[in-house]
């Protein structure tokens, strides 16, 4: 007996939800590589954590380099109609060296996240929970319920969450996400409310939340985070904004993003400027970009080159960093993905941990 | 697509390309325009300066820093030793951040080193971290004693402490919101405090919003004052009960002083609100 009955049915599975699905978001390179929105691959509409059937259809057809057939049964997420599920691992061997230190190595649990849903009302209401469960103890990272609306065109979430501001990279070093900029990545949710419109090429988000980084609320001040972003098949392009008004001074930062695809390169760019009133006269004037090209060699094959630019007092002239990243991302399989690379930070000559070479070879499953 | 909307994308993605490092030139160590007396490339040595302008600002402040620094913990020169040095961790709050001379029982030294037990992820988070021979530098620092000297502080901070003896944080900050229990009230000097002026006069506790049976502006609550392991530039306020939802005000009397006998001179106030047993 042949595979051959099962992978047609697999086929018949899988394709018409490929075809059906074409309004949809990813991780951003993905997202640009496809044309799709996050919340296509992604139950969160603005991307990252557990991922939707699409998603995980995507992750078996399209992303590996070979379909490993589990016969008839294919795994989408879903425990029922009421309950799906998700996860992510990240293993790596890791290098680092600073100059005038003595290099590290080491192998590392980055982390281990579990995802789940509830669907108490399908297509409508949804409660939602981010639990990073390793390394060392549970962090809740999100944890909050979405309300849509009937022809899921607005949206309504409340709960913790990550806050929308451009493109959410799987790289939480990244100048355009670490807390001397931004700071608003994916270890650093916060609380509060996010309203949220998808019409067509435009999508639109903005979040109230208590800025204080999920914790405890220290005073009457806010934060608002949002974005509005144009898509189209072979580009996009958005705005961002955000403050965080508080008791020792508001810190705002603008945000300009890009996605282009030009044949099998998909393009990401990024340009942000904070103002960060709660640090000292001064300081906290900072501007952070990203320009990322990714490569699709061929299914299964993505060959990743950033170049990031960093400075951290525009007050300040020939304080500037960057940071050059070649990574190599290879999906032999369905849900297994291995990742090896090499990041080189240029800075200032007289600091040292600002010329950190990092080295890594990473496992990642998800699910 | 149209010929001119390819170039308006290509220009953004350009845009963010550009720019080289800084050549460093009239810059310290941690990229601050050099001024005399302070700046300039320090190796590590196992003084909090030192730790300060080459771990903590260079590294921990990429993350700890401002309004929304993870945990409250800002690690930048002006919070980093008063949110320090016998301050509990909001993680574990059974466990000092610093226990000045036990390394082994201070969490800094446990989140720096991924000791098993410890909240959350190692740091710093995602790495990499800092090696070993750096982490015992901090190490050596809390064992001596986890001192703070003038020159640790920032230039603003050192020209303060020169001037007078003031407050120079408290936690909760005045006029706060604190949506939790607050089992104790920090208040950082910017300098060493002469803990022999403190007493149930020089240092109070009320509540303002006492209810009107009351009958009474303010409520006095009852509190312990302590001076923290290590750090004798902040005192502990401890109330000996729990502070229910409601506005107070702690005074700190004009008459407390540093060791130099520099005195507040004037009576130094904040009000918080705890608005947390809803």
């Amino acid at each position: 007996m042949t595979n051959r009955p099962y992978r047609t049915t697999l086929r018949y599975l899988l394709l018409p939800l490929l075809l059906l699905a074409f309004e949809a978001h990813a991780e951003p390179y993905l997202a640009v590589q496809t044309g799709f929105k996050c919340g296509q691959c992604h139950v969160n509409p603005t991307g990252g954590g557990e991922r939707t059937v699409f998603g995980n259809v995507f992750a078996q057809t399209q992303l590996a380099a070979t379909h490993i057939d589990t016969g008839g049964d294919v795994w989408t997420g879903e425990i029922n109609r009421f309950l799906s599920i998700g996860g992510d691992v990240r293993a790596d061997f890791e290098y680092t060296k600073v100059p005038h230190t003595s290099s590290t190595d080491a192998f590392n649990l980055e982390q281990g996240r579990v995802y789940a849903s509830a669907n108490v009302i399908p297509q409508r209401l949804f409660i939602y929970v981010d639990e990073q469960v390793a390394p060392d103890s549970a962090l809740n990272r999100e944890a909050y319920g979405v309300y849509w609306s009937a022809n899921h065109d607005w949206y309504v979430k409340a709960g913790q969450m990550y806050l929308p501001f451009g493109f959410r990279l799987q790289d939480q070093s990244a100048f355009i996400q670490i807390g001397q900029t931004t700071g608003i990545n994916m270890t650093a949710p916060d609380r509060g409310m996010e309203f949220g419109v998808e019409r067509g090429h435009w999508d639109a988000q903005l979040a109230v939340t208590n800025g204080t980084a999920a914790g405890p609320e220290k005073d009457h001040g806010k934060q608002y985070s949002g974005q509005l972003i144009y898509v189209e098949s072979l580009w996009r392009v958005g705005l961002a904004a955000n403050i965080n008004s508080a008791a020792a001074g508001n810190k705002s930062a603008g945000g300009l993003f890009a996605g282009l695809r030009t044949g099998p390169v998909g393009w990401l760019g990024q340009v942000e400027v904070i103002d960060d009133k709660s640090l000292a006269v001064g300081t906290g004037r900072e501007l952070a970009t990203l320009l990322e090209a990714n490569w699709r060699i061929a299914q299964g094959h993505n060959l990743k080159l950033t170049h990031e630019y960093l400075d951290p007092n525009r007050n300040v002239s020939n304080d500037a960093q960057t940071r050059y990243s070649l990574v190599y991302e290879l999906t032999p399989i369905q849900y297994v993905q291995i990742r090896t690379g090499f990041r080189y930070s240029d800075g200032i000559p007289q600091a040292p941990a600002q010329h950190l070479k990092l080295g890594f070879v990473e496992l990642h499953g998800f699910f | 697509m149209s010929f001119s909307g390819y170039k308006i994308m290509v220009a953004l993605l350009a845009a963010a390309a550009t720019g080289c490092a800084g050549n460093g030139n009239g810059l310290d160590a941690n990229g601050n325009p050099t001024t005399p007396g302070g700046g300039g490339t320090t190796p590590l040595t196992a003084d909090f300066k030192s730790i300060q302008d080459n771990v903590f600002t260079p590294i921990c402040t990429k993350c700890h820093i401002g309004a929304g620094a993870p945990e409250g913990l800002q690690l930048d020169a002006d919070h980093s030793y008063a949110l320090l040095v016998g301050v509990a961790s909001a993680e574990q709050p059974t466990v000092s951040r610093v226990a000045a001379g036990n390394p082994d029982n201070s969490y800094i030294i446990r989140k720096l080193q991924g000791t098993a037990g410890i909240s959350g992820g190692q740091m710093p988070l995602g790495g990499p971290y800092l090696p070993q021979s750096t982490i015992d530098v901090i190490r050596q620092w809390i064992t001596a004693g986890a001192q703070q000297s003038v020159a640790a502080m920032s230039l603003d901070a050192s020209v303060k402490a020169v001037q007078h003896f003031n407050v120079a944080t408290t936690s909760p900050d005045n006029g706060s919101i604190v949506s939790m229990v607050v089992p104790q009230i920090v208040v950082a000097f910017n300098g060493d405090l002469d803990s022999t002026l403190l007493n149930n006069t020089t240092v109070t506790l009320a509540r303002t919003d006492a209810p009107p049976s009351m009958d009474a502006a303010a409520v006095p609550v009852p509190i312990v004052t302590t001076v923290p392991a290590g750090n004798l530039s902040a005192i502990l306020i401890a109330p000996r009960t729990p502070l229910t939802n409601g506005t107070y005000r702690v005074t700190l009397q004009g008459s407390l002083a540093n060791m130099n006998a520099q005195a507040l001179g004037t009576d130094y106030s904040f009000t918080f609100t705890v608005d947390a047993l809803k």
